[in-house]
């Protein structure tokens, strides 16, 4: 029986949708045209995101690559932060959404510790014209847009068609198809969260570069400036 | 262009008519079925889950033109979303586009005019009425005209000067000034991209190319970030995705720096800057060698044969090649062998090739390669670009009577966009002289090549009596000026578009999606009341032209009578849609645009094969090489007894050899010429600029989302070059011209050339703002009438706002383009000195002065042009003479 809020997993259920997103890292460009999508959708303030794109070189002259790696919460169906949320101010709706209810919120930052993938913050007070501050926030798979028949903003806005979203449970869906047809994996398996973010097309460095320290100085002095700036997170998003 | 904007809109009403009736039904089942959830088109708030209402409009984040549709809840625009009916960038925005709306709720926003208090540049302003300030700036002019008008000397008008940036405005801009009887028009095309436009015009017509990316097979992508900013970025960018995911295209790039073009790339080569040229050269060479060319499209469609190209490749051999540029030979062959055997093929190039000196001569090497292997108007190939015009109010002012020496100086005949880099230097010395001084989403202070030398020369009153800025925002130039008309940002005011941002051609409009914040009023009302102020009764036959009562009659002129946009309601459909016509749905699948039956609506290709009606050869004559003529016009060309409307010159042929560039004494085939940084020293390096791709070149620092992402540049040097000079990752570097100097730090990488360094633009401005100079928490100034942003206040958390390298960059002009050759300076590098801190910045105007005596040296006119170009067979001792009335510059008078 599942702790918590917690909707019981609905991989595979029958009746039951399973959303999931499947990103295509072969066609991700970094443009970062859904960091900033997603920013306006929530009027997500300076310093905190729902959705970052990772930036990684590799190679040497004239041998190199560029690789790109977009995060956002992985609405895993078996999720550790609902499991450790003391006030069920996070659930998990029976369609697959791991949602934050803001009034049940004490920003106690367990939620936050128990996520292995980074993907939660503290809202902070000063905002433009949402005016919800001092709670924990996420991503949330745009759930107010998918129950009303829309994508996600970050899948709407996506030049290269690298994010896909659908329902899983759907064996017709764009996404099961892509799951069915490609080798996907999801990030640290190993935790049993069983994320539902798919990705496509992963090479080593690019799954590794996902929790890789920033390398060059330029990354580095931001970094230094952003953990300065909000201490609970590492969920940053960067040009260089 | 405009040739093919007619013959375009004409086959596209028909289509358009058609598709809109499709457009209007639902999809089929079989789509639904696999795709279940909607992508755009409707939006509902985060927090209340109402439906937010929508606006369409154009996006100007950049100068792409995307279709937009702007969310609007509770009077306040929160978010955008690419418009779903747009054909060409398919409902999709980008970063910048994404941000655009911060813009109009900028705390740093100028919402009433200023008229400067303090000495120029103090920053003491008093606030003032619009009508009070289209009061002054009209005395201003009018003062200009009546001087002109009792001296009986017209070229005094031309003393009014406008320089603009981005003008989006569809004419209007030009309509004011021609109103007032100036040509004094000053484009900022030359800092932009005009040497490719220039190596392209005299070969095929139009300006760019329009690459059918998705359907292609190989790509040959020469110095340009299709990917992040290059022309088209969010159109070409979702297509070359799909061409190289999708349908397994292979993309080659060619750029002295890994951009995400290049780290995206099958293979990445980073040529010597300003070598591009030698490359597509050589390919051409081992194309026309080894017999990979298409013969049949050489000998119909082109002005030359393949032996006549075959002689003039001779010497331009892939080991040449390799010797300019640093590239294999081996690999040029097997690049240019691909390239000729993989068909549909295509080349894109953008500026890394063009904004050199002589970058015409790149661009027109590179055109070459798809004319010679028959890619041109194929499926899947390099195509002409397809736009679509707009009449224009009658009457219409005619132009000036004098040409103006500073929009379009004598020494560059052939640089049909313009040169506006040497203004401030021809003031300075008495060529010319200025009385008004207006400028318009512009920043030469900040964007130019030595920009220093502008800000000194927007500074001296004596130069500029009176400098008035339409600039809504506190940028470098604006800070300057005498009066402040602040516009509406592009979310706020109207005008017509249309770009070819892919190969569907289309209408577009932009439109106010809320009322201008703060009672400011759009430029173009601005210069409806300028004139009227101007010629209040009429008498000095101005008025006329700006005969609107309100913005929207003059939207309505432009749209209203457009065939085929009429039937489906003209203005109101534009304002209704956003663009026009609507040519089906977009798939999700596929992101094809496709019918109600889920079949995909093709684009047309082969525009220079439609065939010519009976009427229109009606009275035509065709001439020994087969181009028809009609009224003294040419019309099309005839190829073995069938008569096509054929390309947008003079024989409507594609003129590989170009007529025009021999006159003056350039080669009229294309050619490579070693640029002066090709004899480095070893100590030296050269110095290049790119932007990013979450900013423009300047207006973007502002925005707080893409400042975020982005916020310094620090100068990319290769692991070698940096540990020869002891520097190492982050270090405070000096970078040295011989304009003067900037205090940087190093960003250690392996992406780059070993003997070139690359600086970003977008970062380190000195104006533009609180949060562009990182003093958010400071009081807001006293002209900084936005709403106060908490967020921008107390959330910004970078602390670090880069350095700008343009004081140091060169004054170089490409003599044929006009072009600024932004890649032409070479520095040195070392550590910082005692005393250094990071964002010195030590420039010379005296050095900027000899820089200008030097690059005019290049100009056909000048010495160093007769030494470069021994090949071309003319007299040189009769050229004609750079007189401002006798060279018949294209845009002249």
């Amino acid at each position: 029986m599942p702790i918590g809020l917690q909707a019981p997993p609905s991989l595979g259920v029958p009746g039951k949708k399973r959303w999931a997103m499947v990103i295509d890292l072969r066609r991700c460009i970094g443009c970062m045209a859904c960091v900033c999508a997603d920013k306006a959708e929530f009027d997500v303030p300076l310093g905190v995101w729902r959705t970052v794109v990772k930036v990684k070189n590799t190679g040497a002259f004239p041998n190199t690559k560029r690789h790109f790696m977009p995060r956002l919460c992985n609405h895993c169906d078996n999720p550790p932060c609902v499991r450790n949320c003391p006030t069920e101010a996070t659930y998990k709706h029976e369609d697959g959404f791991v949602l934050q209810r803001y009034e049940r919120c004490i920003a106690c930052r367990t939620c936050i510790a128990a996520c292995p993938y980074n993907a939660r913050h503290v809202l902070p007070n000063n905002r433009d014209h949402v005016k919800i501050g001092g709670v924990v926030d996420k991503c949330t798979f745009c759930n107010h847009r998918v129950e009303k028949g829309l994508v996600p903003a970050c899948v709407q806005t996506c030049l290269g068609r690298s994010r896909i979203f659908g329902d899983l449970n759907d064996p017709n869906s764009e996404v099961s198809r892509l799951v069915a047809t490609h080798s996907t994996v999801v990030l640290k398996p190993g935790k049993g969260t069983q994320p539902q973010v798919y990705y496509i097309k992963p090479d080593r460095g690019l799954t590794e570069q996902a929790y890789s320290e920033p390398v060059s100085y330029a990354a580095k002095a931001d970094a230094r400036a952003f953990y300065r700036h909000n201490r609970s997170s590492k969920f940053f998003s960067g040009v260089l | 262009m405009k040739d093919f904007a007619q013959i375009n809109r004409r086959d596209f009403i028909k289509l358009g008519a058609a598709a809109g009736a499709v457009g209007a039904a639902a999809l089929g089942s079989r789509r639904l079925v696999a795709m279940e959830q909607k992508l755009g088109g409707e939006d509902f708030s985060a927090t209340t889950g109402a439906a937010r209402e929508s606006v369409p409009y154009t996006c100007l984040a950049c100068n792409i033109e995307d279709g937009g549709i702007a969310y609007v809840e509770n009077g306040r625009v929160v978010k955008l979303e690419g418009n779903m009916d747009h054909p060409n960038t398919r409902g999709k925005l980008c970063a910048k586009g994404n941000s655009g709306f911060l813009h109009i709720y900028d705390p740093d926003r100028i919402l009433s005019p200023l008229v400067r208090t303090g000495k120029r540049g103090e920053g003491k302003w008093k606030r003032i009425s619009y009508d009070e300030a289209t009061t002054l700036l009209a005395q201003k002019i009018r003062e200009v005209i009546d001087r002109a008008n009792t001296e009986n000397k017209p070229e005094i008008l031309n003393e009014i000067v406008l320089k603009w940036g981005r003008n989006r405005t569809g004419g209007a801009a030009e309509r004011f000034m021609h109103a007032l009887g100036s040509n004094a028009i000053l484009h900022h095309t030359d800092i932009c991209e005009s040497s490719k436009k220039v190596g392209l015009e005299p070969s095929w017509g139009p300006d760019i190319e329009s690459c059918d990316w998705a359907n292609t097979k190989y790509i040959l992508n020469f110095g340009s970030n299709i990917l992040e900013t290059a022309y088209f970025m969010n159109p070409n960018a979702q297509r070359l995705v799909d061409g190289v995911v999708g349908n397994k295209a292979k993309l080659v790039s060619f750029d002295v720096r890994m951009s995400n073009t290049s780290g995206f790339a099958d293979e990445w080569y980073a040529p010597y800057p300003g070598t591009d040229g030698a490359i597509a050269l050589a390919m051409a060479n081992v194309i026309m060698y080894e017999d990979l060319y298409d013969a049949d499209f050489i000998r119909d469609w082109t002005n030359v044969t393949a032996e006549q190209l075959k002689e003039h490749l001779k010497t331009f051999t892939p080991e040449y090649a390799e010797e300019e540029s640093g590239i294999a030979a081996a690999d040029i062959r097997r690049i240019a062998r691909e390239f000729a055997t993989t068909k549909p093929a295509t080349t894109f190039s953008y500026r890394g090739p063009v904004k050199h000196v002589y970058g015409s001569y790149q661009e027109a090497a590179i055109h070459m390669l798809n004319v010679i292997t028959g890619n041109v108007e194929k499926k899947g190939g390099y195509c002409l670009p397809r736009g679509m015009g707009w009449p224009q109010p009658e009457p219409e002012p005619p132009k000036g009577r004098v040409p103006s020496l500073l929009a379009t100086p004598p020494e560059y005949p052939l640089a049909s966009h313009h040169v506006s880099t040497l203004a401030p230097y021809r003031v300075r010395k008495g060529e010319a002289k200025v009385s008004v001084w207006m400028t318009f989403y512009d920043n030469p202070a900040y964007t130019y090549p030595s920009s220093h030398v502008w800000a000194e020369f927007l500074k001296d009153e004596n130069l500029v009596p009176f400098f008035a800025s339409f600039s809504p925002f506190m940028s470098e130039t604006t800070e300057l000026a005498d009066l402040i008309i602040p516009d509406v940002t592009y979310l706020e005011r109207h005008d017509p578009e249309s770009m070819p941002s892919g190969l569907y051609p289309c209408l577009s409009i932009r439109q106010p999606v809320v009322k201008p914040l703060g009672g400011t009023q759009e430029f173009r009302q601005t210069l409806i009341d300028v004139i009227h102020k101007v010629d209040p009764d009429g008498s000095l036959g101005i008025k006329k032209y700006f005969a609107f009562d309100t913005v929207s009659d003059w939207m309505r002129a432009h749209f209203d009578e457009i065939p085929g946009l009429k039937e489906e309601g003209g203005y109101n459909f534009l304002k209704k849609k956003g663009v026009w016509p609507i040519y089906g749905k977009v798939d999700p699948n596929t992101a094809k645009i496709v019918d109600r039956n889920g079949n995909e609506v093709e684009a047309d290709y082969g525009l220079h094969r439609k065939e010519l009606s009976a009427s229109d050869m009606e009275g035509a004559e065709v001439d020994g090489n087969g181009t028809i003529r009609k009224n003294g016009k040419a019309i099309g060309v005839q190829i073995r007894g069938r008569n096509y409307v054929g390309f947008g010159t003079p024989s409507r042929k594609i003129e590989l050899y170009k007529e025009s560039f021999k006159k003056f004494g350039f080669n009229p085939l294309p050619t490579y010429k070693r640029l002066p940084t090709r004899e480095r020293k070893d100590n030296e390096l050269v110095l290049t600029t790119y932007k990013v791709n979450v900013h423009t070149q300047s207006r973007t620092a502002s925005l707080k989302y893409l400042a975020e992402l982005y916020h310094k540049n620090p100068m990319w040097i290769h692991t070698k070059a940096a540990a020869a000079r002891g520097i190492a990752d982050g270090d405070l570097v000096r970078v040295t011209s011989s304009v003067g100097y900037i205090v940087t730090r190093a960003h250690v990488t392996e992406g780059i050339r070993p003997d070139v360094v690359a600086i970003s633009t977008a970062c380190g401005h000195p104006s533009y703002g609180r949060l562009a100079q990182l003093r958010q928490r400071e009081q807001a100034p006293d002209w900084a009438q936005g709403a106060a942003s908490p967020d921008i206040s107390n959330n910004v958390w970078w602390d670090d706002r880069g350095v700008h390298p343009n004081p140091i960059i060169r004054l170089a002009v490409d003599p044929i383009g006009g072009s600024q050759g932004w890649f032409d300076t070479l520095v040195t590098v070392s550590k910082a000195q005692p005393g250094d801190s990071y964002g010195d910045v030590q420039a010379s105007v005296e050095a900027s002065d000899r820089d200008y005596e030097e690059t005019l040296r290049y100009a056909y006119n000048g010495d160093i042009h007769r030494k470069n170009h021994p090949e071309v067979d003319i007299e040189w001792d009769a050229l004609p003479p750079a007189e401002l009335e006798g060279v018949g510059h294209p845009d002249a008078g």
